[in-house]
């Protein structure tokens, strides 16, 4: 199988590297450059676990983009999000929402999430429902989700809204 | 409680961090060095097969094949990949009939993915590619997809020792005439005044848990077996793969990943036993399985489809008389877990309503359709479909309403549950219904569905269930549990409990923090699979009440050993000592004190003074230690309602709200029990509506993808209100009783009855889909059901 040279932008770091033609994005991320944060749930473009951030507001499913197209684009997957350990608001959101049981889809549906907030800040309920309809949850009947998806449209950085003060449980 | 408790807090998973970055280690993102790669290769043309060739050679040469595995390369011994056979005595065991009859690779395929042989490589793609260089040519042999089918004289037999195909039905002398209940059915049922009777279809439901089943195993130059599995029992797994291959358990080590949804798919082995072949025969190498979602569909036991037949007799003012029924499942093409739904079902059914006199029969029969086994729930949403149906019918003739018939004839404390003589200790049944009906808007819908016109109808529906805390007596419930605490006044829980994602390690965290009196931050948990003490694993709804209580009984002997050593040192007697903010104090002299890191810091740093040869305080580290049975199995109830819109031009239902009222006993965790009901109506929306796999008349499977298998999906679920009801349960832990399975059920029932209020049709197959709407519509025609 013949390689391609390609850079990506990797959580904002360059990568240069050699992929065969036929490989995947989302098995370039996982066993190329061990970034497993990205799940494999189906491959087949079917399930969501593998959506990552193209150029900071398209979501697409790695397991479906072959990794040769994707020369000189941004990628983000979940992991991007956080810095050192601080957690992003949308990461925040599913937290302080319980948002998360096994935690499989999480990646993908944090990733979907900064898509949608990306072209749409202040989502209504359906809005948020329609872009959630690509990735499976089969843990929480999506009601947390989509309560996590609200708060972080309401803590996003230079949100309208200000978010009430310590509106949801904390651990002691 | 004391008003700084951390039991019953929302606190924070103690994972989610981890999840929300992605750092989260599942099987498949474990990296070792040296690794190889295995595949297994499985029969995808036919579901019922004999091999008559097979030739490897092809595969054996293809470049970065390392080894290729057929039958006769790996153990002749058989298994069986349910564990419910090390659950249960060996008499029981016998009478129960349970039989080891899956082989590592076989050379007769009993259902569509059935495994044929293994390929070990350098890479995935070697592997892949050398598995296309197999070639197997098969003899076909007749293909029986329902119990009718192959029960029927001269059917192939898919085992000797179970002759037509019977796999299973409930055992003599245990269960009389092969019937679970008591009292005379038949001369009951004479006595009835209204009688109600169908036959139900149930569905094959899938878990679909969204991680595809990956493992790691390796066999290392020490002769020991290590394989990291994301499986809900990793003490089981680790008998069965010592068992399969004649290892003493010392040399099979499971090291437990993190889990990406069980619902029971996870229940026992799934392709354990073929990692490790392929580890066994490459020693000293890693071997990564990685299943594809396509074979993860094939292998992972679902939900068991069939018949189930059922009668209720009444009496004129709604007593209810005699229950007679009757569930033949299909089986699939392996005997594991034959016994366990056939019998639960039953015990559900039993347990719910008060019916002086009921039969129930439960048979399994195999069949070329793919494996069943464990699927969240295990019997009860097959009752709850047919059960909850025909309450409704005979309240829609009896002229009840449907909530004050369930109000007064429920079973409750004092009751027997699901198994004779084991009577419930506690039940929140009527309050549930009553919060959930006016949470739903009960009366007042249900008079304005009564005349509608037009199109769109709508209706509302209740349903009910009983579940189970653990499976005692039943099946064995062990939990060992050891808590170690460091010099520094912290600790460290040890047991090998799984979380499949419920979030039952926080609660159990949240038990051992409160137990000890300990902040809830200096509280560790370590579950890291078979090296931590027995424990049966993650199934029947039991981690928080079982393992809780183990938790708890450990946390105890601690803290009592801590006690212990704290009143010789204060003089104070250990019952008149109490703990706050890790420091212990006379109660009746606060200022009476020692800090608790006093004396784990002393028990383990216990000096001899070399100048005077005094010590201070007791020497020895304090741990806490629990072998820990349970007294009881102590049952939720939970009682569901929904409001459905029926589109009676094309048969669509829309389901508009659900109301999940679940009867905790005490929630540990509130959010996790909410997420738990949350979820459970999704899968439950699934079965009665959306949700069955479809085969071709040669067995082989129709809709093994997420776009052809339809589950609920987020702009699908409706409206949702989860309700929990505490009343403390004088048995559980901190009063709590089990949430994991329930969730599900009675949504099943109360969306059926809903389609009823709407149409005044009852559907007895399930999922009711949008062409069964039409059909039922265009036969029976649309009518009022009166109340």
């Amino acid at each position: 199988m013949k390689d391609a040279q390609i850079t990506l932008q990797i959580n904002g770091e360059e990568y240069r590297l050699n992929v065969a033609v036929n490989r995947t994005l989302l098995e370039v991320l996982r066993d190329q450059l061990g970034m497993t944060e990205t799940k494999y749930g189906c491959g087949t473009g079917e399930c969501g676990a593998c959506t990552v951030l193209v150029d900071g507001d398209k979501a697409i499913n790695s397991c479906l983009t072959l990794a040769a197209t994707m020369d000189g684009k941004r990628i983000t997957t979940a992991a991007g999000f956080a810095n050192f350990g601080e957690l992003n608001y949308i990461q925040q959101a599913f937290t302080d929402e319980a948002a998360i049981q096994c935690g499989y889809c999480t990646p993908g549906m944090i990733v979907k999430t900064a898509s949608l907030l990306a072209k749409n800040p202040d989502p209504t309920e359906q809005e948020i429902r329609h872009a959630l309809e690509g990735n499976i949850c089969r843990c929480t009947g999506y009601e947390k989700i989509v309560k996590a998806v609200k708060k972080a449209a309401r803590t996003a950085p230079g949100a309208a809204v200000a978010e009430p003060a310590a509106s949801v449980e904390v651990a002691q | 409680m004391k008003p700084e408790s951390i039991v019953g807090t929302s606190a924070q998973r103690v994972d989610v961090k981890d999840k929300v970055t992605g750092q989260a280690q599942y099987a498949a993102d474990i990296q070792l060095p040296g690794m190889l790669y295995g595949k297994v290769v499985r029969c995808w043309e036919h579901a019922h097969a004999r091999v008559v060739r097979l030739d490897l050679s092809a595969a054996a040469k293809s470049p970065g094949v390392v080894k290729v595995l057929g039958p006769a390369d790996v153990t002749a011994n058989k298994y069986n990949s349910s564990v419910l056979d090390l659950m249960v005595s060996e008499p029981m065991h016998d009478l129960l009939g349970d039989i080891d009859d899956q082989a590592i690779f076989t050379t007769h395929v009993k259902y569509q993915g059935d495994a044929i042989c293994g390929i070990i490589a350098k890479s995935e793609e070697a592997a892949e590619r050398a598995a296309a260089k197999v070639i197997v040519e098969y003899e076909p042999l007749p293909v029986y997809l329902t119990a009718e089918a192959s029960r029927q004289p001269g059917a192939v037999q898919f085992v000797p020792e179970k002759p037509g195909n019977r796999a299973f039905q409930l055992p003599e002398p245990m269960f009389p005439d092969h019937a679970l209940g008591g009292g005379d059915v038949d001369a009951a049922m004479r006595e009835a005044d209204v009688v109600v009777e169908d036959v139900f279809y149930v569905p094959k439901q899938k878990q679909c848990q969204m991680e595809p089943h990956a493992y790691v195993a390796k066999f290392d130059n020490a002769g020991r077996l290590t394989c990291w599995t994301s499986s809900q029992m990793p003490k089981l797994v680790q008998a069965k793969l010592a068992k399969l291959f004649d290892l003493p358990m010392a040399r099979v080590k499971i090291n437990a990943t993190v889990i990406g949804g069980g619902f029971g798919a996870r229940l026992g082995l799934i392709s354990e036993p073929q990692a490790c072949a392929m580890a066994l025969a490459v020693p000293g190498h890693p071997v990564k399985l990685q299943t594809l979602r396509e074979e993860d569909w094939a292998i992972s036991p679902s939900r068991h489809p069939g018949r189930y037949w059922m009668k209720l007799g009444f009496k004129k003012d709604g007593t209810p008389v005699a229950c007679d029924a009757r569930f033949e499942n299909y089986k699939g093409g392996y005997y594991l877990d034959a016994s366990g739904t056939a019998f639960t079902a039953g015990a559900w059914l039993s347990g719910m309503y008060k019916f002086p006199a009921l039969r129930y029969r439960g048979e399994s029969y195999f069949t070329n359709q793919g494996l069943t086994g464990a699927f969240r729930g295990y019997g009860n949403p097959q009752t709850n479909f047919a059960l909850e149906q025909l309450i409704e019918r005979a309240c829609a003739q009896l002229g009840i309403d449907p909530v004050e018939w369930r109000k007064k004839w429920h079973k409750g404390v004092g009751d027997d549950g699901w198994c004779a003589g084991v009577t419930y200790p506690s039940c929140a049944l009527d309050e549930c219904l009553d919060r959930g009906a006016a949470a739903i808007d009960w009366a007042e819908k249900r008079r304005r569905y009564a005349n509608q016109t037009g199109t769109l109808r709508r209706g509302v529906g209740v349903a009910v269930m009983n579940h189970t805390s653990g499976a005692m007596p039943m099946l064995l419930e062990h939990t060992a549990c050891t808590v170690k605490l460091n010099e520094d006044a912290t600790a460290e829980v040890i047991f090998a409990c799984s979380d499949m994602g419920q979030g039952s390690h926080t609660a159990l965290k949240q038990i051992a923090a409160e137990t000890l009196g300990f902040p809830f931050d200096d509280v560790q948990l370590a579950s890291p699979g078979s090296d931590a003490g027995f424990d049966i694993g993650a199934h029947a709804s039991r981690t928080l009440y079982v393992g809780g209580a183990a938790v708890k009984a450990a946390c105890e002997d601690a803290k009592r050993q801590l006690f212990a050593r704290a009143a010789d040192r204060l003089q104070v007697p250990a019952d008149q000592l109490d703990i706050r903010d890790k420091k212990i104090f006379a109660k009746a002299d606060p200022q009476r004190s020692i800090d608790v890191e006093a004396i784990t810091r002393g028990g383990v740093y216990h000096f001899v003074d070399p100048m005077t040869g005094e010590t201070t305080g007791a020497p020895g580290q304090i741990q806490g230690y629990v072998s820990f049975f349970p007294p009881h199995n102590s049952p939720p109830f939970g009682a569901s309602f929904a409001e459905v819109e029926v589109d009676t031009e094309t048969g669509e239902v829309r389901v508009l709200d659900v109301v999940n009222t679940h009867d905790i006993g005490r929630a540990i965790n509130p959010a996790a029990v909410e997420g738990q009901l949350e979820g459970g109506i999704q899968q439950g929306l699934g079965f009665v509506l959306t949700e069955e796999t479809y085969y071709d008349d040669r067995g082989r499977m129709l809709n093994n993808s997420f776009t052809d298998y339809k589950m609920f999906g987020p702009s699908d679920m409706p409206k949702i209100t989860t309700i929990l009801v505490e009343d403390a349960d004088p048995v559980g832990p901190f009063g709590a009783k089990s949430v994991g399975e329930s969730g599900l059920v009675s949504p099943i029932g109360a969306v059926a009855n809903a389609i009823y209020h709407a149409l005044g049709i009852q559907f007895t197959e399930a999922p009711i889909t949008p062409e069964k709407v039409l059909k039922g519509i265009r036969e029976k025609g649309v009518a009022q059901v009166a109340h």
